[in-house]
């Protein structure tokens, strides 16, 4: 009898395993139905809002009940459900809008799911049509608490017209270029200016002067060219800066007081992968944004110069250039880690997934931040007149493409405003062909979000 | 029967035809047909087949008819799911596996009610499972599992799981004779065991049946302990680990060595790939999240026009239409089939052991059905217990309920002293 009763145990044992195994798929598919419902032809979604209750999505929409273009400016970022764009808010968050619960089934009328993002649609739209008829992107954000409040990229496209004709579509029309690596011309130069800092320290960095002369020829015998071909002189640091002068930087990254090795340790802590490290990117509430790289090879090196300049190899996401700002603004070297959805609702309207700041870890040094902010505010002095009413730390950046064929122009900074804490990145494409300037983007981005 | 066991046993005929009836009708409030007459024979159907069991128990006389009372309601549950998939339409086919499930179940009542009688008989065991193993070999199709007579299909590797439960229970009581080779004690049966498990996993990884060897290990397992119960068989500890160890290296080897198609099911993101290898797992699951706890209604779930709905993923077809609570308590009602045992204890060791292999097979099947569909474990394609439809599953599961229905009846009804026949009885009581 004793010896059934261990036998029998095992019965127990192997009856027991599965109830709990059972208890455990219960308990997923309660947790995870709405995520399988996403996935389903027959998925009722709610809408998308903006911070002020603006609809950014509503997946019966159409140009008829909003009117036409009426989300062109979000149209590749928050996307729609349609599976075309993948790397959209609506298609990485799609279980969070389904009006669905698990005791109720679908629920075609009534149901409260939402997103609530933290943009402004009234600004973002201002920014949008501040580009008039050239591409590029531009976006800002709150770098105390990480709200995005403007991301618009052009083209874009508006979601409701559907996808008939999809192939003649632009280059870009399909995604948000703030999340995608760009070529970022002189705004790289904060990065080299941050590292320089933390490498040689103040006192030294600007105890040097280097020469431009227009054209510098390197210790690698290559012609580092300057913007102004009649040279800037003699300068230091601060000059440098603010001049974007090229052969400065080049004969920085040459200096023996700055190690390539110390410089890849500072630009690996910023985030960059260099000298092809797997690829990285970062997520904004579930979107892929791409992460910096560069190659970096040998401090005399043609390319590894201008790496540190900011072309050559190097990309760098506006996304990113401008998450940078915030550890500087912040004089805290960590940076202010962006979020869109700042709040959703379930299918009963019960608010859910609050969001809450966070911040990275310490990418460069709180000295070098307070260094690099007063420079850049000095820079943005130069800006009083184009983006007035406004105190301003500023980059600005041009960055050659297409093997030199055309330009971009960049511009990364921030104000200082306690109200307005505002960091921000505006690229705009190929500038010489441009009804407009980077400096109107920003300025018209900037009297849209204070005023 | 007695008085009191014939009101018990009215009563729960009662219970159950009202809780046929309850779906029946819930069906006609809630369900997809396309007209009345169809419900109405699928009504007569699973009632005929209720009142028919119940008058044909009474010639099996036992004390405890539980197992049996379970069993028809949840086959007749079975026809009802299956009648129900897209459309309310009786399903003869599964009708007719549910009868021979029923005649499975007493057979495989009556081969084990004699546990002496039946542990002389080792070797027809050997031989019969040689013999379904040798009929995969040979009658089966190119390195397939199915025999194709024509009308109808068999699978023998479900034959081959009760054939295996006796083989490993008939070896139990032989674990005292042990011979010495070398340095070891070795039991000759364990060893003819063990040589049948290799032979099985060989078989299965040749016929491709993949999904059946989680199954036959466990069954082998659950041997292999009933025999660290035995009374004086001795294991140590040491012994214990290795062959857990032994195990675990096999596994690994195992997942290592499998095919680039099990191997794809093994890690499969089902989400990113839910129109190759996911597709049917993330169906189902879709399905479940649409039927919510309580349901779409009989027959108006979509599942239907995916692969292998009432057999592989017939779980989440049921979850789709009746709702994941009802499915649960489905489950449940097998559950409680095969922990009968733990409230009435078998009446011997060799059924006891028999009741560990058999609800082994059935946890283990179970488990990889439903989990599996589900995307917890690996998809691997096996049938749910009496839900899934296919014959040769049907009448395994009725013969190996039909093992634990044995160990749970010895006694029979009201021995009359002096008749030739009861003496009979009372020695079969006496064991």
């Amino acid at each position: 009898m004793k010896s059934i009763k261990r036998s029998l145990r095992l019965v127990t044992i192997i009856i027991l395993a599965f109830i709990a195994g059972m208890i455990m798929l219960v308990l997923k598919i309660q947790k995870e139905a709405g995520f399988y419902i996403s996935h389903s032809d027959t998925a009722e979604l709610g809408l998308v809002y903006d911070r002020n209750g603006d609809v950014l999505f509503d997946s019966d929409a159409s140009p008829n009940k909003y009117g036409n273009n009426y989300f062109i400016d979000v149209g590749n970022l928050i996307g729609d459900a349609k599976g075309q764009m993948t790397n959209t808010l609506v298609a990485k968050n799609i279980e969070k809008l389904n009006n669905y619960s698990f005791s109720w089934g679908l629920v075609s009328n009534g149901g409260k799911s939402s997103i609530h993002t933290s943009l402004d649609h009234y600004a973002n739209r201002i920014v949008y049509d501040s580009f008039g008829s050239s591409k590029g992107c531009a976006v800002a954000y709150d770098y105390t608490t990480g709200e995005i409040l403007v991301c618009t990229s052009l083209p874009s496209l508006d979601v409701t017209k559907g996808y008939s004709g999809i192939a003649d579509f632009e280059t870009g029309t399909l995604i948000s270029k703030v999340m995608y690596g760009t070529v970022p011309g002189s705004t790289q130069k904060v990065s080299t200016l941050l590292s320089a800092f933390q490498i040689m320290g103040r006192d030294k960095l600007f105890s040097k002067s280097y020469t431009c002369e227009g054209v510098y020829m390197n210790k690698g015998g290559n012609e580092i060219d300057c913007h102004n071909s009649y040279g800037h002189g003699t300068q230091n640091i601060q000059q440098a800066f603010q001049n974007s002068c090229n052969p400065f930087f080049a004969q920085l990254v040459e200096d023996n007081d700055m190690p390539l090795d110390k410089i890849i340790k500072c630009y690996e802590k910023m985030g960059y992968a260099v000298n092809g490290e797997k690829e990285q990117y970062f997520d904004i509430n579930g979107i892929k944004c791409d992460r910096a790289s560069t190659t970096l090879t040998d401090s005399y090196d043609f390319n590894t110069q201008w790496g540190c300049i900011g072309q050559g190899k190097t990309l760098v996401s506006p996304m990113q250039l401008m998450m940078w700002q915030s550890g500087i603004v912040n004089e805290s070297g960590k940076m202010t880690m962006p979020y869109l959805i700042k709040y959703t609702t379930n299918v009963e309207g019960e608010i859910g997934d609050w969001a809450e700041t966070s911040f990275s870890e310490e990418v460069f040094t709180p000295q070098s931040a307070v260094e690099v902010k007063n420079i850049m505010l000095e820079n943005g002095k130069n800006y009083s007149e184009s983006i007035s009413g406004y105190t301003l730390g500023i980059k600005s950046g041009t960055a050659q493409i297409k093997d030199g064929e055309e330009e971009n122009s960049l511009l990364v900074g921030f104000i200082v405003d306690e109200r307005h804490p505002i960091a921000f990145c505006v690229l705009l494409e190929n500038k010489d062909n441009s009804d407009t300037r980077s400096e109107n983007i920003v300025k018209a981005m900037l009297d849209a979000l204070c005023n | 029967m007695e008085k009191t066991g014939k009101t018990k046993y009215i009563f729960s005929a009662i219970f159950v035809l009202i809780a046929h009836i309850a779906m029946l009708v819930t069906m006609s409030h809630n369900g997809n047909y396309a007209s009345p007459g169809k419900l109405i024979v699928l009504s007569l159907a699973v009632i005929l087949l209720d009142i028919a069991y119940f008058i044909a128990m009474l010639f099996f006389r036992q004390t405890t008819y539980t197992i049996d009372f379970m069993l028809i309601f949840i086959l007749n549950i079975s026809l009802i799911f299956q009648s129900s998939f897209g459309g309310i339409e009786l399903s003869v086919k599964h009708l007719l596996t549910c009868i021979a499930s029923l005649v499975a179940c007493r057979l495989g009542y009556m081969l084990c009610c004699d546990h002496k009688w039946l542990q002389t008989k080792k070797k027809p065991f050997y031989i019969a499972s040689g013999i379904i193993m040798l009929s995969i070999l040979t009658l089966t199709g190119s390195r397939s599992m199915w025999i194709d007579l024509g009308f109808f299909t068999l699978q023998p590797s479900e034959f081959l799981k009760p054939a295996f439960i006796l083989v490993c229970t008939t070896y139990v009581a032989e674990q005292q004779n042990k011979i010495k080779f070398w340095k070891f004690n070795i039991v000759p049966e364990n060893l003819i065991c063990t040589a049948f498990i290799i032979l099985i996993c060989g078989l299965q990884w040749w016929c491709r049946d993949l999904g059946s060897l989680p199954t036959f290990v466990a069954i082998y397992l659950c041997g292999l302990c009933a025999r660290l119960c035995y009374p004086k068989a001795k294991l140590s500890k040491k012994l214990i680990i290795t062959g857990i160890a032994l195990i675990g290296v096999l596994a690994v080897i195992a997942i290592i060595l499998a095919p680039p198609y099990v191997k794809a099911r093994l890690f499969v993101d089902i989400w990113s790939d839910s129109s190759g290898d996911g597709y049917q797992q993330s169906r189902a699951l879709i399905a479940i999240a649409n039927g919510g706890w309580f349901g779409k209604g009989a027959g108006k779930g979509d599942l239907h026009n995916i692969f292998a709905y009432d057999t592989d993923i017939v779980f989440a077809s049921i979850c789709e239409e009746w709702g994941l609570f009802f499915a649960v308590m489905v489950i449940a009602v097998i559950l409680i089939m095969l922990a009968c045992p733990l409230v009435n204890p078998p009446r011997s060791y060799f059924h006891a052991t028999l009741a560990t292999g058999v609800c082994s097979a059935f946890v283990v099947q179970m488990a990889l059905n439903i989990f599996g569909s589900c995307n917890m474990i690996p998809f691997t394609g096996v049938t749910l217990p009496f839900i899934s439809q296919g014959g040769s599953s049907m009448v395994t599961c009725g013969f190996m309920m039909g093992m634990i229905i044995a160990g749970q009846s010895p006694v029979f009804k009201n021995p009359v002293a002096g008749s030739k026949k009861n003496k009979k009885r009372k020695r079969v009581k006496a064991e």
